[in-house]
């Protein structure tokens, strides 16, 4: 009775806040709360949302298709010098930062502050993507003109993500960071986006404002309010009711199909999806043993695992980079590398191992549904082969806290990364093994740290992954790539179990002003062009 | 009725023979249908929860996709939920879990807040500020509020869980026993044993004690429920045992997500929850009755 009577409060909570408000877009995320807003530490899918709102990058994916060439942002163009070392880019001019204390009208965006977060974004106590910018330098040429000096050529298909409306390419505000400070910037976030942060309330909401300076133009849409609503059946009456636009699905089978039935109510799957792995820790016992790495494999059933998640929704992954980006591999391709479902071998191996009876491990995992939902079910399978999973259910933050200390034997982990690169750097390359890496990131199975096969030596696959990275023949850099996949399912070091797509449903009045095929920012992007009809 | 029930039981008590104590308790017990009922129910439902293996028709955490949210029918009568798990067999294993945190929140709730209690009234001074008033802020709390700090505190888990509720039941306890120990140090054979020659904690235990232990049983039945229902709240929450346990409080959380098109995961569990709180609260509600001693008459 509480729960409902507090689910009719929200609703005429909202019902006012919308009335009252003007053309804002409502979009309630599957979230408690946000964890920073902070673009170069935001790793969480609810905050990247919201951080792509408000800044932009040098260079931008095009909104909904990630697989389109790259536009250009805040530069207006670039160039390579010929020996791939310098790349120069040109600043659009007349891009205006968002108001904060001291700056009312903003200003204006110039080489120094593409530069300062630049070094921001490469700096690893102030950005979680410092790996990506390591060795780089970063020159203001002119007061448009930034060069960014390799020691070694990158490809561009390397080179330009890491400058793009992406992660650590965002460009944040020089000035509103030294007015704010970095914590203050967390919940207070300056950009050059189409919508400026308004007001935070935590565990509630965040409501974001129209940019009239917009370079692209004003946007059509007065504002936007991001809810957080971790419960689902509130979610769905919200939509339903009409007191919010956008509401974030579960990874749900039956949920989407519950939907699509339902009038007023359009549905949307979109790419690229995130990939669902399974890491194991090879560091401590009894995952050191690659027997019993092997047999956590042979015991799970990715099919069954696809069926849980949903068919619509879960696509079959085998490889530690996805098929459909360069250097991925496919399950045809994979063969025996697949470990499809043999659960009496899984037990032969264990027993080998000397674990007769199984064992028993504590995992920590997310509350979300996109982790919770898969994990009993792994946790189900392997019981089937005498290995007892006890969950620890925490919240979504705390759960990434905790997997980067190291605490978890095994950490299931489900995330994009835009290329091959990103996803081997940061998943496998031992300078990224949580805690104990020289920048330490989300490599959880210690491969490059540790002897995986039992032969005495540390196993890596660095040699292959530095090597694809400085690879300019395309076809060459691929099968680098590829190896290392293969490597890696060699070792067992991961498991992948499938690539999952987002699932959001809105009402028919939203349009998001583009084809929406995929988006790297995790949720339907939503920017000058977005409106609501009617 | 119950003025008038009691009137018949006098007059028939004046031209009986005389009965001994026991069976007059019995026969006001069994007069008393509410409790005979409540009493009926939860031996059942202490009865599932024992035999749940034997009684529950599949496992209650193996997972059958193929089988996911089937409706109630012959095979699965009260339907599957998300995993395609038996939500019958969950219903019967969760009431190990809610019985089994009833019960020994407590228990230990009663040992911790009966000794608490009697301490401050049988000593005084200090003592007694000290423990009074600790308990007058933490019954200041409505249950789940604290319910939830502590939980927070703690982190999930079924013995945090179980320390939890009894941690909220100790202090209703230490209130229960503090009245009539008080009472109770100041009558002649307190006195007496005191000159015999007993010591604070032999008075204590043998001759204080008894006489309040019958109240504190019967109070403890009523408070069996509400600790089942703060263990299914709490769990509800998300901050009960971890999955997969069934608990009727986890197994409602859970359903409410899929309600409209798959009522049967919530409503059984829930109605699990509704019967046997209701049980210990005609069974607590018949021993109170008898503990009355307006009725001994």
């Amino acid at each position: 009775m509480k729960r409902f009577l507090l689910i009719f409060v929200v609703f005429g909570l909202l019902a006012f806040g919308a009335l009252s408000e003007g053309k804002f877009l409502r979009i309630a995320f599957d979230a408690a709360d946000l964890k920073t807003l902070d673009p170069h530490l935001a790793a969480a899918t609810m905050d990247r949302a919201v951080v792509d709102m408000i800044f932009n990058g040098l260079v931008r994916y095009k909104p909904g298709d990630i697989s389109a060439p790259f536009e250009p942002d805040l530069a207006a163009c670039w160039e390579v010098s010929a020996d791939g070392l310098t790349w120069t880019f040109h600043l659009r001019t007349g891009v205006y930062f968002h108001p904060f204390p001291g700056y009312p009208d903003g200003y204006e965006l110039t080489a120094e502050d593409v530069v300062y977060s630049l070094q921001k974004a490469a700096d690893p106590g102030r950005s979680a993507y410092a790996g990506e910018y390591a060795g780089m330098t970063f020159v203001a040429v002119g007061k448009y003109t930034v060069q960014v000096k390799l020691q070694k050529p990158l490809p561009p298909s390397l080179f330009l993500p890491k400058f793009a409306d992406y992660a650590g390419g965002f460009i944040v505000s020089k000035k509103a960071l030294e007015v704010l400070g970095d914590e203050g910037f967390r919940t207070h976030p300056v950009g050059t986006g189409p919508f400026m942060f308004k007001e935070y309330s935590p565990l509630e909401k965040v409501v974001l404002v129209a940019n009239p300076k917009y370079f692209r133009g004003s946007p059509k849409l007065d504002g936007v309010i991001v809810y957080y609503m971790p419960n689902l059946a509130a979610r769905e009456a919200a939509l339903e009711t009409g007191s919010v636009d956008i509401i974030e699905g579960p990874p749900e089978q039956p949920w989407v199909e519950k939907m699509r039935k339902k009038p007023g109510v359009i549905v949307d799957t979109f790419g690229p999806g995130e990939c669902a792995v399974l890491h194991l820790n090879m560091s401590k016992p009894p995952f050191n043993d690659i027997r019993v790495r092997k047999a956590v494999a042979y015991a799970l059933d990715r099919d069954e695992l696809r069926l849980t998640v949903g068919l619509d929704i879960a696509a079959p992954l085998c490889s530690p980079v996805p098929p459909l980006l360069p250097g991925g591999l496919t399950c045809e391709e994979l063969g025996k590398l697949r470990y499809d479902v043999d659960r009496e071998k899984a037990l032969e191996l264990l027993a080998e191992a000397g674990y007769p009876n199984g064992f028993s491990i504590e995992v920590v995992i997310s509350e979300r549904a996109e982790y919770l939902i898969p994990m009993q079910n792994i946790q189900a399978q392997l019981a089937e082969v005498g290995i007892d999973v006890k969950l620890k259910v925490v919240d979504h933050s705390s759960m990434h806290t905790l997997i980067r200390q190291d605490v978890n034997p095994i950490v299931l982990y489900v995330a994009w990364r835009p290329n091959a690169d990103v996803f081997l750097t940061r998943f496998y390359h031992s300078d990224s093994i949580v805690v104990t890496g020289k920048k330490p990131d989300t490599n959880f199975s210690h491969l490059g740290g540790v002897d995986a096969d039992g032969d005495g030596k540390i196993d890596s696959i660095d040699d292959l992954i530095e090597a694809a990275r400085v690879e300019l023949d395309p076809e060459k850099q691929i099968s680098l790539w590829k190896e290392a996949c293969r490597r890696i399912l060699e070792l067992v070091a991961a498991y992948p179990l499938y690539i999952k797509q987002f699932v959001y449903a809105r009402s028919p009045k939203v349009d998001y002003g583009y084809e929406l095929k995929s988006s790297l920012a995790l949720y339907p992007p939503i920017n000058e062009l977005t409106d609501i009809k009617g | 009725m119950r003025l008038f029930r009691r009137k018949r039981r006098r007059w028939k008590g004046r031209g009986a023979v005389e009965i001994s104590p026991r069976r007059r308790i019995l026969r006001t017990f069994l007069r008393n249908r509410t409790a005979v009922i409540g009493t009926v129910i939860a031996v059942c439902v202490i009865t599932v929860a024992i035999l749940a293996p034997v009684i529950a028709p599949y496992d209650p955490i193996r997972q059958n996709i193929r089988s996911r949210f089937s409706p109630p029918q012959r095979s699965y009568p009260f339907g599957t939920d998300f995993f395609g798990r038996d939500v019958l067999s969950r219903v019967i294993y969760g009431a190990r879990i809610s019985l089994l945190v009833g019960v020994s929140s407590v228990l230990l709730g009663m040992v911790v807040g009966t000794a608490m209690g009697m301490v401050a009234a049988y000593f005084r001074g200090k003592a007694e500020t000290l423990v009074m008033r600790t308990v007058d802020v933490m019954m200041s709390f409505p249950d789940e509020v604290l319910g939830i700090m502590i939980m927070v505190a703690l982190g999930s888990g079924l013995f945090k869980l179980i320390l939890a509720i009894a941690f909220l039941m100790a202090p209703r306890f230490a209130r229960l026993a503090y009245g009539p120990t008080l009472a109770l140090r100041e009558r002649d054979y307190v006195d007496a044993a005191r000159a015999a020659g007993c010591g604070n904690a032999r008075i204590l235990v043998r001759h204080i004690l008894p006489n309040i232990f019958g109240e504190i049983l019967v109070m403890s039945t009523l408070w069996t429920a509400t600790a089942i229902r703060l263990e299914a709240n709490l769990s509800f929450l998300g901050l009960g045992v971890a999955p997969p346990t069934p608990t009727w409080g986890n197994m409602i959380r859970t359903g409410l997500d899929h309600l409209v098109d798959a009522w049967w995961v919530s409503v059984f569990p829930g109605a699990a929850i509704l019967i046997t709180v209701l049980a210990f609260n005609m069974l607590g509600d018949g021993l109170r009755d008898i503990a009355d001693p307006k009725l001994r008459t």
